[in-house]
């Protein structure tokens, strides 16, 4: 039993990603936690519209952050900020009385502003009006879906023909390497296109999540953001060795995007550097777009944000696993052609 | 014509050197047979030709021009693991490889077989080999690289794939081989022999054992000559009664053997093609 032991010790310490992910995971769980899984809200963006406006916002109490105070503005005015995701809170104000339109697609802001209205104003929750949870998770649920979906099987297929020694066989036979991308990753783009239209329709059937927006912001998410899952998956097929190898990695990047996009915790309650995080994945930008488009019927030009975060990090990513497949496929001529002159792959 | 002109290569990986300024030239109705222990440097130099791999010196050419993606349609490879998908049948995998390259499937090759509809990872190793050289050879390749194409296959199935390599280049085209199966060599029509990235002998397979002794040593205490040498470092092989020293001259061997006091009669004799190879590879 000992030898077993020992060579059991041996084997793992040779193993360093199970070792990052046996000591970097509970570090990583730790932090996330201890910094970002954080329920409560301690402050909520708020903007202020109508005659009182500037009279209203000075009695707030100190969670609502007056951002804006704009008495010219109007409910309308309010209610378009709120689906721009401007601000959380819009406070109506007017000589008859005072409202509080609440976003209702983030739940927990939208508790946390409920419990503490102010004294004569009344409530409206706007975009969820029942605070129902499915609301806001089905579209926050495709992302992750889409994104274990693309990463997983298109990196397990990728790394698939390296174990099996068929990439050595692709990259001999008379393909360009642009032909063995594309033919590579095509079907796991539609295999994506399929599961986010049925996922889609199964999380609007079965859970009656309200699509207010556009399909065509709807599409334009769905591709770009597939564009970027399929990306992660080649890239992360390009550092693994085997199978195993890349179903670690992959399942190494999907937890931090579970816990930091938003998905669960509000971006809000998080400490700083963690909500930096955050902004620097995916799902992040990908939950904002589609309940947006789901719930909130929010346009284009609201969403050009996180639309142009994703598209960049599509670019970045795709591009960046592309060319790593690409060295996979075509070795690099020698630098100098007098000393080799096997040009690989020239035309 | 020669197919591939091989001059001065060097592969280089950090501080080791797996092939070093090897040159090999190989023709049209040709088989040669890259030779070699496990780590000579045939396959780095077999992924070289091929292009998977950049020189880091020397010169390659393929049919008389640097290599070019176009010209992958006149090479067919099969590679040491076949570079077949196991999870397709056998008919798939040939229909995919042929219409890569652009060809119609050979109707009688391979998928009238028993199993040309079963998966890949359920046939014998003899008939993976046998799919994996039907689907190299269905484009009618000018060049054939195969990367040890009889590894694990029973006598029959060699023999088998062995004449289907002799008619290939019996058709005209130039075939390399890379075996570790020295008793295979004789199927090659030249031979060139790699230990540790050089090349240390070519030509045919007469050529190559040509002039290559080993030293003979009959003793009735073979036991302990053959310890004895043993602990000197040097090869030797109990052959009937007596013994093959593979290194050493026969003046080391007598003085090896006589500090010990064994008596033995030794001679120089002619090396066979396998003991030739063992030399080389020391």
């Amino acid at each position: 039993m000992k030898a077993m032991i020992v060579k059991e010790f041996r084997q793992l310490r040779r193993d360093r990603r199970t070792v990052a992910l046996l000591v970097g995971l509970p570090i990583l769980l730790l932090v996330v936690f201890g910094y970002a899984a954080k329920f409560d809200v301690t402050s909520i963006d708020t903007t202020v519209v109508g005659p009182n406006a500037r009279a209203v916002a000075a009695t707030l109490p100190r969670v609502y952050k007056v951002a804006n105070v704009a008495p010219r503005d109007t409910a309308a005015d309010a209610t378009e900020v709120l689906r721009n995701s401007d601000a959380q809170v819009a406070v109506v104000a007017t000589p008859n009385g005072n409202r509080m339109l609440i976003d209702g697609t983030d739940i927990f802001i939208a508790q946390s502003a409920l419990r503490q209205v102010p004294a004569q104003t009344i409530p409206e929750v706007l975009f969820n009006p029942t605070l129902n949870t499915a609301y806001v998770m089905v579209p926050a649920l495709i992302g992750l879906i889409l994104l274990f979906v693309g990463t997983v099987i298109t990196s397990v297929g990728v790394v698939r023909e390296r174990e099996q020694g068929t990439l050595e066989q692709l990259a001999v036979m008379p393909l360009r390497p642009i032909d063995v991308t594309i033919g590579k990753i095509a079907p796991y783009f539609l295999v994506g296109v399929f599961d986010l239209v049925v996922i889609t329709l199964a999380g609007i059937w079965l859970f009656n999540v309200p699509f207010v927006g556009s399909i065509w912001i709807f599409c334009a998410f769905g591709l770009v953001f597939l564009f970027v899952v399929l990306g992660l998956g080649v890239a992360i097929s390009t550092v693994s060795r085997s199978q195993g190898e890349a179903i670690q990695l992959a399942i190494m990047m999907l937890l931090p995007q579970v816990m930091l996009s938003g998905m669960i915790f509000p971006l809000a309650s998080m400490a700083t550097g963690v909500r930096w995080i955050g902004y620097l994945l995916p799902l992040t930008w990908f939950v904002e777009g589609m309940r947006g488009v789901f719930l909130k019927g929010t346009g284009f030009a609201a969403l050009a944000l996180p639309f142009g975060v994703l598209v960049v990090m599509a670019i970045v990513v795709f591009g960046f696993a592309m060319l790593r497949f690409r060295r996979d496929l075509a070795p690099k001529h020698s630098a100098s052609p007098d000393r080799a002159t096997a040009a690989v792959g020239a035309e | 014509m020669t197919t591939i002109v091989v001059r001065d290569v060097t592969r280089v990986f950090g501080e080791f050197t797996a092939v070093d300024r090897v040159s090999v030239e190989v023709r049209s109705g040709e088989i040669v047979g890259l030779l070699g222990a496990n780590g000579a440097g045939k396959t780095t130099l077999i992924k070289m030709i091929l292009g998977l791999l950049a020189p880091s010196a020397g010169q390659i050419r393929l049919f008389g021009e640097l290599p070019t993606r176009q010209q992958r349609r006149r090479i067919g490879y099969v590679p040491q693991n076949l570079g077949l998908y196991l999870d397709l049948t056998a008919a798939e995998n040939l229909e995919f490889h042929a219409e890569v390259f652009g060809v119609e499937r050979v109707p009688t090759a391979g998928t009238d077989q028993p199993f040309a509809h079963e998966l890949i990872r359920t046939l014998s190793l003899g008939d993976q080999r046998r799919v994996a050289f039907t689907a190299a050879t269905q484009h009618h390749p000018e060049l054939l690289v195969l990367d040890e194409p009889t590894s694990g296959v029973s006598p029959l199935s060699r023999s088998d794939l062995w004449d289907r390599i002799h008619e290939y280049a019996e058709a005209g085209a130039a075939v390399l081989v890379s075996t570790h199966h020295i008793d295979e060599a004789d199927q090659a029509d030249r031979l060139v022999v790699m230990a540790r990235g050089h090349v240390v002998a070519r030509g045919t397979p007469r050529e190559v054992v040509a002039g290559r002794t080993v030293v003979e040593v009959i003793t009735d205490r073979w036991n302990d000559a053959l310890e004895v040498l043993d602990t000197h470092g040097r090869r030797a092989a109990l052959a009937g009664r007596s013994l093959r020293v593979l290194s050493g001259s026969i003046d080391d061997v007598r003085r090896d053997l006589a500090a010990d006091h064994i008596a033995a009669e030794l001679r120089l004799v002619p090396a066979t093609l396998d003991e030739a190879m063992v030399a080389l590879s020391l």
